[in-house]
């Protein structure tokens, strides 16, 4: 990018060569498939319609990705606003108003990475569309746009480092990324009952345990796989504009988390975790509820020892110290109820936060800011009713975390719901944490 | 554990909740009376194809059973709705088997809708449902007269506008 950002300007020129590439192989399934009856009349050999259709499919594409790329411009507006005017016959222009800005990610996707490209994703509040993917542009430049459309935004902190601006807070190394994906409770145990089943194949010599050890086994490792890939090289580091996450083998994610989008966290610690004092941290970020894209992007450490993920919780809920939470149980006729998580269920409600502790197996720490609880709702079921239990929900926007404080005693029940929804009222009237 | 216990937990915040209209029992009986048509539809298919008449009155029996049962636990069910407005949020409760009390802060609610099928329509009644940000909040007011439906809706816009707070 030379200088001026208010000058209109393309994307990068390889962008619509990156984009036809991906077409490639559609086209080449196309020439083989239904062309190839009448190719093949022409008498060409399979290998030459191949070629022919990987050509004239990726040429094609090209041409078409050129004009599109020929006549799409972005540039900042005299008001300070990122303008993307684009269209071949129908010109269209956007302009995306950056004092609503919610997120600007820089994503490197694998092909355009070879090249040292990378697209810039940003995202206004507001209904319907808001949301432009400018692809592709260089590393510098996205980072550039980055910074500019961050400055623009007028987030008022953003503009006022504090001494370091940028800390590492946590990095996950490759070893703890994988030993964390592999024992995950679901997960070690699928793969413990294919190794029996294979166990089985080998005793037997018949064909159905090695079946059953594909499909046992086959899923949990394309997970394992597809989330390494994912969070591989994660780190969260700390950026005036909020927590900064970057992560990804094939396609590099950068994340910003700012802080007031926070709405709940989950403290997740499956069983094998324990011994190694591991957990996951996952968000309910608000607006990230129904988006699409949203797999993933609600996990803020895939796999951390306890302290390294409280540090970096305090930056998302600042003043809750999670160790120091006032665990109320469930009282102990709750096995009757529960009775393999029952004597781990419990509430705490500080000034500050709702907290429910659930599971035996993966146990879940999942804890909400009164200012974000939604509404509160007391339920009891018939089996409940018979043991004077009822249960606390705290209504939290869409997301991974849910707090419920699960089969309390029915005369502590209706007051605590009472007083959640005080403190949820209150709390909001202060004004959101911040 | 003694029914009071539960009843002073899902009790009213002062007094009584308001109840809703006993026209939703006429409603949802009429959508359970249309149920009798497939039933009957296969008691004849039954008796076309000759099986022993014990086994149709048994049938019968059974089916009717169970119209008789859903009639009483239509009842039973409207009569749990209930709602009662407070200086600050509003309580919503219903259930029988599982018992339910949504407490909704004004400030916190983002639309009120309010639905009438055609049944509802021509019974005249509607439903009022609460919607915050929180996809699980489950306030739902069924079979309120129009008007009282209306109103509720604009009380509740009104204090829901002056106790905002986005999210």
């Amino acid at each position: 990018m030379s200088d001026d950002l208010r000058e209109p300007r393309r994307t990068a020129p390889l962008t619509p060569v990156l984009q036809g590439a991906p077409a490639i192989p559609f086209f080449v399934v196309f020439a083989i498939g239904p062309g190839s009856s009448f190719l093949g009349d022409l008498g060409l050999s399979i290998v030459v319609i191949a070629v022919l259709g990987a050509v004239v499919g990726f040429v094609i594409t090209v041409v078409f990705a050129w004009l599109s790329w020929w006549k799409r411009t972005y540039y900042f507006d005299d008001e300070g606003d990122l303008r993307v005017d684009s269209g071949v016959v129908q010109r269209s222009s956007r302009r995306l108003q950056l004092s609503r800005l919610q997120n600007v990610d820089v994503v490197s996707p694998f092909l355009p990475r070879l090249v040292g490209l990378v697209e810039v994703r940003v995202e206004v509040a507001g209904a319907g569309d808001s949301r432009v993917v400018l692809r592709y542009v260089t590393a510098s430049d996205g980072d550039r746009l980055r910074r500019e459309i961050l400055a623009k935004s007028t987030v008022p902190e953003a503009a006022a480092p504090e001494g370091s601006s940028l800390d590492l807070l946590a990095r996950v190394p490759t070893g703890r990324l994988l030993g964390g994906l592999l024992l995950r409770s679901v997960t070690a145990g699928l793969l413990l009952a294919s190794a029996f089943f294979i166990g089985i194949t080998i005793l037997t010599q018949g064909p159905v345990g090695l079946v059953i050890a594909l499909a046992t086994g086959g899923l949990p490792i394309l997970i394992v796989v597809g989330e390494f890939l994912t969070y591989f090289g994660f780190t969260v580091v700390r950026s005036p504009e909020g927590l900064r996450l970057t992560y990804g083998l094939l396609s590099t994610q950068r994340r910003t988390v700012p802080a007031d989008r926070v709405h709940a966290v989950a403290l997740i610690a499956p069983l094998l975790w324990r011994s190694r004092g591991w957990v996951r941290v996952q968000l309910t970020i608000a607006g990230l509820g129904d988006d699409p894209t949203r797999a993933g992007r609600d996990v803020l450490l895939p796999v951390a020892p306890r302290q390294e993920a409280l540090r970096v919780i305090a930056e998302v809920l600042p003043g809750v110290d999670l160790d120091a939470l006032p665990w109320v149980s469930a009282p102990a006729r709750v096995k009757w109820r529960s009775p393999i998580q029952g004597s781990l269920l419990a509430y705490a409600i500080t000034g500050a936060v709702i907290a429910a502790r659930t599971g035996r197996i993966t146990r879940r720490v999942q804890v909400a800011p009164h200012a974000r609880v939604q509404s509160v709702r007391l339920s009891e079921g018939p089996w409940e009713r018979r043991l004077g239990l009822a249960s606390v929900h705290a209504d939290l926007a869409p997301g991974p975390v849910r707090v419920v404080a699960h089969h309390i005693d029915l005369g502590t029940a209706r007051p605590l719901a009472d007083h959640e929804a005080d403190l949820a009222r209150a709390a909001r009237n202060r004004g959101l944490p911040t | 554990m003694a029914a009071n216990d539960v009843d002073a937990a899902f009790a009213a915040p002062h007094g009584m909740w308001t109840p809703v209209s006993p026209r939703l029992a006429t409603a949802r009986r009429i959508l359970l009376a249309m149920a009798l048509i497939p039933l009957a539809a296969v008691g004849v298919v039954l008796g076309a194809l000759r099986v022993t008449p014990g086994l149709i009155a048994a049938y019968a029996v059974v089916s009717l059973g169970v119209l008789v049962w859903g009639w009483w636990l239509i009842g039973r069910r409207v009569r749990s709705f209930g709602y009662a407005e407070r200086a600050d949020d509003l309580l919503v409760v219903s259930g029988i088997l599982v018992r339910r009390l949504v407490i909704v802060p004004y400030g916190r609610m983002q639309l009120v809708d309010l639905r009438a099928g055609p049944i509802d329509r021509s019974l005249g009644i509607t439903t009022v449902q609460l919607h915050t940000a929180a996809a699980t909040t489950d306030a739902t007011i069924p079979g309120l007269l129009p008007l009282d439906a209306a109103a509720l809706r604009d009380r509740l816009a009104s204090r829901g506008e002056e106790r905002s707070a986005g999210l």
